[in-house]
Protein backbone atom coordinates (compact mmCIF):
# COMPACT_ATOMS: atom_id res chain seq x y z
CA UNK A 1 0.00 0.00 0.00
CA UNK A 2 1.27 3.46 -0.84
CA UNK A 3 2.28 5.67 2.07
CA UNK A 4 1.36 9.34 2.29
CA UNK A 5 1.45 11.94 5.03
CA UNK A 6 -0.29 15.30 5.19
CA UNK A 7 0.66 17.94 7.76
CA UNK A 8 -0.62 21.48 8.22
CA UNK A 9 1.11 24.65 9.38
CA UNK A 10 -0.51 28.04 10.01
CA UNK A 11 1.50 31.04 8.83
CA UNK A 12 1.41 34.34 10.68
CA UNK A 13 0.31 37.23 8.49
CA UNK A 14 0.13 40.98 9.01
CA UNK A 15 -3.37 41.18 7.58
CA UNK A 16 -6.68 39.40 8.08
CA UNK A 17 -5.58 36.77 5.60
CA UNK A 18 -5.30 33.22 6.83
CA UNK A 19 -2.57 31.18 5.18
CA UNK A 20 -1.90 27.51 5.73
CA UNK A 21 0.89 25.35 4.39
CA UNK A 22 -0.32 21.87 3.43
CA UNK A 23 2.69 19.59 3.25
CA UNK A 24 2.03 16.35 1.35
CA UNK A 25 4.70 13.65 1.21
CA UNK A 26 4.82 10.14 -0.22
CA UNK A 27 2.50 8.72 -2.85
CA UNK A 28 -1.18 9.56 -3.31
CA UNK A 29 -3.01 6.78 -5.10
CA UNK A 30 -6.24 4.81 -5.04
CA UNK A 31 -5.26 2.96 -1.87
CA UNK A 32 -5.02 6.06 0.34
CA UNK A 33 -6.24 9.23 -1.35
CA UNK A 34 -9.85 9.15 -0.12
CA UNK A 35 -8.76 8.99 3.53
CA UNK A 36 -6.02 11.60 3.14
CA UNK A 37 -8.34 13.99 1.28
CA UNK A 38 -10.72 14.14 4.25
CA UNK A 39 -7.98 15.83 6.30
CA UNK A 40 -7.69 18.65 3.77
CA UNK A 41 -11.46 19.10 3.49
CA UNK A 42 -11.64 19.39 7.31
CA UNK A 43 -9.03 22.17 7.30
CA UNK A 44 -10.82 24.04 4.49
CA UNK A 45 -14.16 23.83 6.32
CA UNK A 46 -12.61 24.96 9.61
CA UNK A 47 -10.73 27.80 7.88
CA UNK A 48 -13.81 29.62 6.62
CA UNK A 49 -13.50 32.61 4.29
CA UNK A 50 -10.27 34.15 2.99
CA UNK A 51 -8.22 31.04 3.73
CA UNK A 52 -5.32 30.52 1.34
CA UNK A 53 -3.44 27.27 0.93
CA UNK A 54 0.17 26.65 -0.09
CA UNK A 55 0.61 23.04 -1.10
CA UNK A 56 4.20 22.07 -0.36
CA UNK A 57 4.88 19.12 -2.67
CA UNK A 58 8.62 18.79 -1.94
CA UNK A 59 8.11 15.27 -0.61
CA UNK A 60 5.34 14.22 -2.99
CA UNK A 61 6.53 11.41 -5.24
CA UNK A 62 3.33 10.38 -7.05
CA UNK A 63 -0.25 11.54 -7.52
CA UNK A 64 -2.94 9.78 -9.53
CA UNK A 65 -5.87 11.26 -11.44
CA UNK A 66 -8.21 11.03 -8.45
CA UNK A 67 -5.83 13.04 -6.25
CA UNK A 68 -5.66 15.64 -9.03
CA UNK A 69 -9.46 15.71 -8.94
CA UNK A 70 -9.37 16.42 -5.20
CA UNK A 71 -6.80 19.16 -5.72
CA UNK A 72 -9.11 20.77 -8.29
CA UNK A 73 -12.03 20.58 -5.85
CA UNK A 74 -9.97 22.14 -3.05
CA UNK A 75 -9.05 24.95 -5.45
CA UNK A 76 -12.74 25.53 -6.27
CA UNK A 77 -13.75 25.60 -2.61
CA UNK A 78 -10.92 27.86 -1.44
CA UNK A 79 -11.11 30.31 -4.35
CA UNK A 80 -14.90 30.39 -3.98
CA UNK A 81 -14.40 31.57 -0.40
CA UNK A 82 -12.03 34.37 -1.32
CA UNK A 83 -8.71 32.55 -0.85
CA UNK A 84 -5.85 31.51 -3.10
CA UNK A 85 -4.25 28.15 -3.81
CA UNK A 86 -0.67 27.73 -4.97
CA UNK A 87 1.80 24.86 -5.23
CA UNK A 88 5.44 24.96 -4.16
CA UNK A 89 8.50 22.76 -4.63
CA UNK A 90 6.84 20.12 -6.81
CA UNK A 91 9.11 17.57 -8.49
CA UNK A 92 9.30 17.50 -12.30
CA UNK A 93 7.09 14.41 -12.65
CA UNK A 94 4.38 16.05 -10.52
CA UNK A 95 4.49 19.28 -12.54
CA UNK A 96 4.38 17.17 -15.71
CA UNK A 97 1.16 15.40 -14.74
CA UNK A 98 -0.44 18.63 -13.51
CA UNK A 99 0.38 20.19 -16.87
CA UNK A 100 -1.06 17.35 -18.94
CA UNK A 101 -4.43 17.57 -17.17
CA UNK A 102 -4.42 21.37 -17.48
CA UNK A 103 -4.32 22.14 -13.75
CA UNK A 104 -1.31 24.46 -14.02
CA UNK A 105 -3.63 26.84 -15.90
CA UNK A 106 -5.66 27.14 -12.67
CA UNK A 107 -3.06 26.75 -9.95
CA UNK A 108 0.32 28.46 -10.16
CA UNK A 109 3.39 26.44 -9.23
CA UNK A 110 6.44 28.02 -7.57
CA UNK A 111 9.91 26.52 -7.19
CA UNK A 112 10.22 27.64 -3.55
CA UNK A 113 8.05 28.13 -0.48
CA UNK A 114 9.23 31.74 -0.17
CA UNK A 115 7.95 32.57 -3.66
CA UNK A 116 4.67 30.85 -2.89
CA UNK A 117 4.30 32.85 0.32
CA UNK A 118 4.87 36.10 -1.55
CA UNK A 119 2.09 35.14 -3.98
CA UNK A 120 -0.57 34.57 -1.33
CA UNK A 121 0.39 36.93 1.56
CA UNK B 1 16.46 -17.97 -40.05
CA UNK B 2 15.69 -14.74 -38.25
CA UNK B 3 17.46 -11.55 -39.22
CA UNK B 4 20.15 -10.92 -36.60
CA UNK B 5 19.18 -7.22 -36.61
CA UNK B 6 15.53 -8.00 -35.85
CA UNK B 7 14.58 -6.73 -32.41
CA UNK B 8 13.01 -9.35 -30.19
CA UNK B 9 10.18 -7.99 -28.03
CA UNK B 10 10.52 -8.26 -24.28
CA UNK B 11 7.22 -9.53 -22.90
CA UNK B 12 6.43 -9.48 -19.19
CA UNK B 13 3.09 -10.55 -17.75
CA UNK B 14 1.93 -9.85 -14.20
CA UNK B 15 -1.33 -11.07 -12.68
CA UNK B 16 -2.68 -9.04 -9.77
CA UNK B 17 -5.56 -9.56 -7.36
CA UNK B 18 -8.20 -6.82 -7.66
CA UNK B 19 -6.88 -4.71 -4.82
CA UNK B 20 -5.43 -1.19 -5.04
CA UNK B 21 -2.94 -2.24 -2.35
CA UNK B 22 -0.71 -3.67 -5.09
CA UNK B 23 -0.65 -0.61 -7.36
CA UNK B 24 2.44 0.95 -5.78
CA UNK B 25 4.43 -2.21 -6.56
CA UNK B 26 3.29 -2.14 -10.19
CA UNK B 27 4.27 1.53 -10.43
CA UNK B 28 7.75 0.82 -9.02
CA UNK B 29 8.20 -2.04 -11.49
CA UNK B 30 7.00 0.08 -14.43
CA UNK B 31 9.36 2.93 -13.57
CA UNK B 32 12.41 0.69 -13.19
CA UNK B 33 11.63 -1.42 -16.25
CA UNK B 34 10.98 1.59 -18.49
CA UNK B 35 14.14 3.36 -17.35
CA UNK B 36 16.40 0.34 -17.75
CA UNK B 37 15.04 -1.79 -20.57
CA UNK B 38 13.26 0.30 -23.17
CA UNK B 39 15.41 3.26 -24.20
CA UNK B 40 12.80 5.78 -23.06
CA UNK B 41 13.94 8.80 -21.05
CA UNK B 42 13.31 9.20 -17.32
CA UNK B 43 10.48 11.66 -18.05
CA UNK B 44 8.71 9.03 -20.13
CA UNK B 45 9.35 6.40 -17.48
CA UNK B 46 7.38 8.55 -15.01
CA UNK B 47 4.68 9.16 -17.62
CA UNK B 48 4.33 5.47 -18.39
CA UNK B 49 4.13 4.79 -14.66
CA UNK B 50 1.03 7.00 -14.54
CA UNK B 51 -0.46 5.39 -17.65
CA UNK B 52 -0.10 1.91 -16.14
CA UNK B 53 -1.45 3.03 -12.76
CA UNK B 54 -4.56 4.58 -14.33
CA UNK B 55 -5.28 1.54 -16.53
CA UNK B 56 -4.80 -0.92 -13.68
CA UNK B 57 -6.94 1.13 -11.35
CA UNK B 58 -9.75 1.27 -13.90
CA UNK B 59 -9.59 -2.51 -14.31
CA UNK B 60 -9.67 -3.01 -10.54
CA UNK B 61 -12.32 -0.40 -9.77
CA UNK B 62 -14.69 -0.87 -12.70
CA UNK B 63 -13.89 -4.08 -14.54
CA UNK B 64 -13.34 -6.81 -11.98
CA UNK B 65 -15.06 -7.70 -8.74
CA UNK B 66 -13.18 -8.54 -5.55
CA UNK B 67 -11.48 -11.91 -5.58
CA UNK B 68 -10.82 -11.72 -9.33
CA UNK B 69 -7.57 -10.84 -11.08
CA UNK B 70 -6.36 -8.31 -13.59
CA UNK B 71 -3.65 -9.20 -16.08
CA UNK B 72 -1.00 -6.70 -17.08
CA UNK B 73 1.37 -7.38 -19.98
CA UNK B 74 4.29 -5.17 -20.94
CA UNK B 75 5.62 -5.55 -24.46
CA UNK B 76 8.81 -3.66 -25.13
CA UNK B 77 10.62 -3.52 -28.42
CA UNK B 78 13.82 -1.84 -27.23
CA UNK B 79 14.49 1.51 -28.89
CA UNK B 80 11.17 1.21 -30.77
CA UNK B 81 8.06 1.01 -28.61
CA UNK B 82 6.52 0.15 -25.28
CA UNK B 83 3.02 -1.25 -24.96
CA UNK B 84 0.97 -2.11 -21.90
CA UNK B 85 -2.02 -4.41 -22.16
CA UNK B 86 -4.45 -4.56 -19.22
CA UNK B 87 -7.22 -7.13 -19.06
CA UNK B 88 -10.09 -7.22 -16.57
CA UNK B 89 -12.46 -10.09 -15.88
CA UNK B 90 -15.64 -8.26 -16.88
CA UNK B 91 -17.19 -8.98 -13.48
CA UNK B 92 -16.99 -5.44 -12.09
CA UNK B 93 -19.77 -2.92 -11.51
CA UNK B 94 -19.25 -1.05 -14.82
CA UNK B 95 -19.64 -3.37 -17.79
CA UNK B 96 -18.66 -1.60 -20.99
CA UNK B 97 -18.00 -3.11 -24.39
CA UNK B 98 -14.94 -2.05 -26.33
CA UNK B 99 -17.12 0.14 -28.57
CA UNK B 100 -18.73 1.83 -25.56
CA UNK B 101 -15.31 2.48 -24.02
CA UNK B 102 -13.98 4.00 -27.23
CA UNK B 103 -17.01 6.33 -27.35
CA UNK B 104 -16.64 7.20 -23.68
CA UNK B 105 -13.03 8.26 -24.19
CA UNK B 106 -14.00 10.37 -27.24
CA UNK B 107 -16.73 12.11 -25.22
CA UNK B 108 -14.39 12.77 -22.32
CA UNK B 109 -11.61 14.07 -24.55
CA UNK B 110 -14.00 16.65 -26.03
CA UNK B 111 -15.34 17.45 -22.54
CA UNK B 112 -11.79 18.20 -21.36
CA UNK B 113 -11.16 20.81 -24.06
CA UNK B 114 -12.65 23.43 -21.76
CA UNK B 115 -11.46 23.88 -18.18
CA UNK B 116 -12.69 20.77 -16.38
CA UNK B 117 -13.30 21.04 -12.62
CA UNK B 118 -14.84 17.62 -11.92
CA UNK B 119 -13.48 15.17 -9.37
CA UNK B 120 -13.13 12.14 -11.65
CA UNK B 121 -12.63 11.30 -15.30
CA UNK B 122 -9.13 12.58 -16.19
CA UNK B 123 -7.30 9.24 -16.24
CA UNK B 124 -8.14 7.88 -19.68
CA UNK B 125 -8.71 11.05 -21.73
CA UNK B 126 -5.92 13.18 -20.31
CA UNK B 127 -3.20 10.93 -18.90
CA UNK B 128 -3.47 7.71 -20.92
CA UNK B 129 -4.61 9.21 -24.24
CA UNK B 130 -2.21 12.18 -24.12
CA UNK B 131 0.83 10.12 -23.20
CA UNK B 132 0.40 7.23 -25.64
CA UNK B 133 0.21 7.02 -29.43
CA UNK B 134 -2.36 4.23 -29.65
CA UNK B 135 -5.22 3.44 -27.27
CA UNK B 136 -7.33 0.44 -28.26
CA UNK B 137 -10.16 -1.40 -26.54
CA UNK B 138 -10.95 -5.05 -27.30
CA UNK B 139 -13.66 -7.40 -26.04
CA UNK B 140 -12.29 -10.60 -24.52
CA UNK B 141 -14.02 -13.88 -25.44
CA UNK B 142 -15.95 -15.00 -22.38
CA UNK B 143 -16.22 -11.49 -20.95
CA UNK B 144 -13.94 -8.72 -19.90
CA UNK B 145 -12.15 -5.87 -21.57
CA UNK B 146 -8.62 -5.62 -22.91
CA UNK B 147 -7.02 -2.16 -23.13
CA UNK B 148 -3.88 -1.65 -25.22
CA UNK B 149 -1.86 1.53 -24.81
CA UNK B 150 1.27 1.92 -26.92
CA UNK B 151 3.95 4.57 -27.12
CA UNK B 152 6.50 4.71 -29.91
CA UNK B 153 10.03 5.88 -29.27
CA UNK B 154 10.45 8.27 -32.16
CA UNK B 155 11.71 11.62 -31.06
CA UNK B 156 15.22 12.35 -29.96
CA UNK B 157 13.94 14.02 -26.82
CA UNK B 158 12.11 10.85 -25.80
CA UNK B 159 15.27 8.78 -25.77
CA UNK B 160 17.96 8.12 -23.23
CA UNK B 161 21.08 9.70 -24.70
CA UNK B 162 23.42 6.77 -24.12
CA UNK B 163 21.11 3.83 -24.08
CA UNK B 164 21.97 0.86 -21.88
CA UNK B 165 19.09 -1.35 -22.91
CA UNK B 166 19.55 -4.88 -21.65
CA UNK B 167 19.39 -8.04 -23.72
CA UNK B 168 15.74 -8.97 -24.30
CA UNK B 169 14.30 -11.81 -22.29
CA UNK B 170 10.83 -13.28 -21.97
CA UNK B 171 9.47 -14.32 -18.62
CA UNK B 172 6.14 -14.51 -16.88
CA UNK B 173 5.24 -13.61 -13.30
CA UNK B 174 2.03 -14.92 -11.82
CA UNK B 175 0.72 -15.05 -8.27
Amino acid sequence: MAQATITFEDLKTDSEKKVKIVKIAGQLDESNVDDEAKKVYAQIEAGGTNLSLIFDFAGLEYMNSKSIGYLTDWYSKVSGSGGKVVIAQAKNNIIDILQVVGLTQLITTYPSIEEAKLAVM
Amino acid sequence: MADSNEKVPVKITIILPTNAYFLSGIRDFTLTMTKNMTGFSEQWAYRFQSVVDELCNNAIEHGSEKGQNVKITFISVPEESLEVVVEDSGTGPAKYTSAQMANLVKERVSMMHSQYLGLRGRGLPKIVAEWTDELLFEDIDGGGLRVRAKKYLRDKEDKVLSSTVQTPTHFQLTN
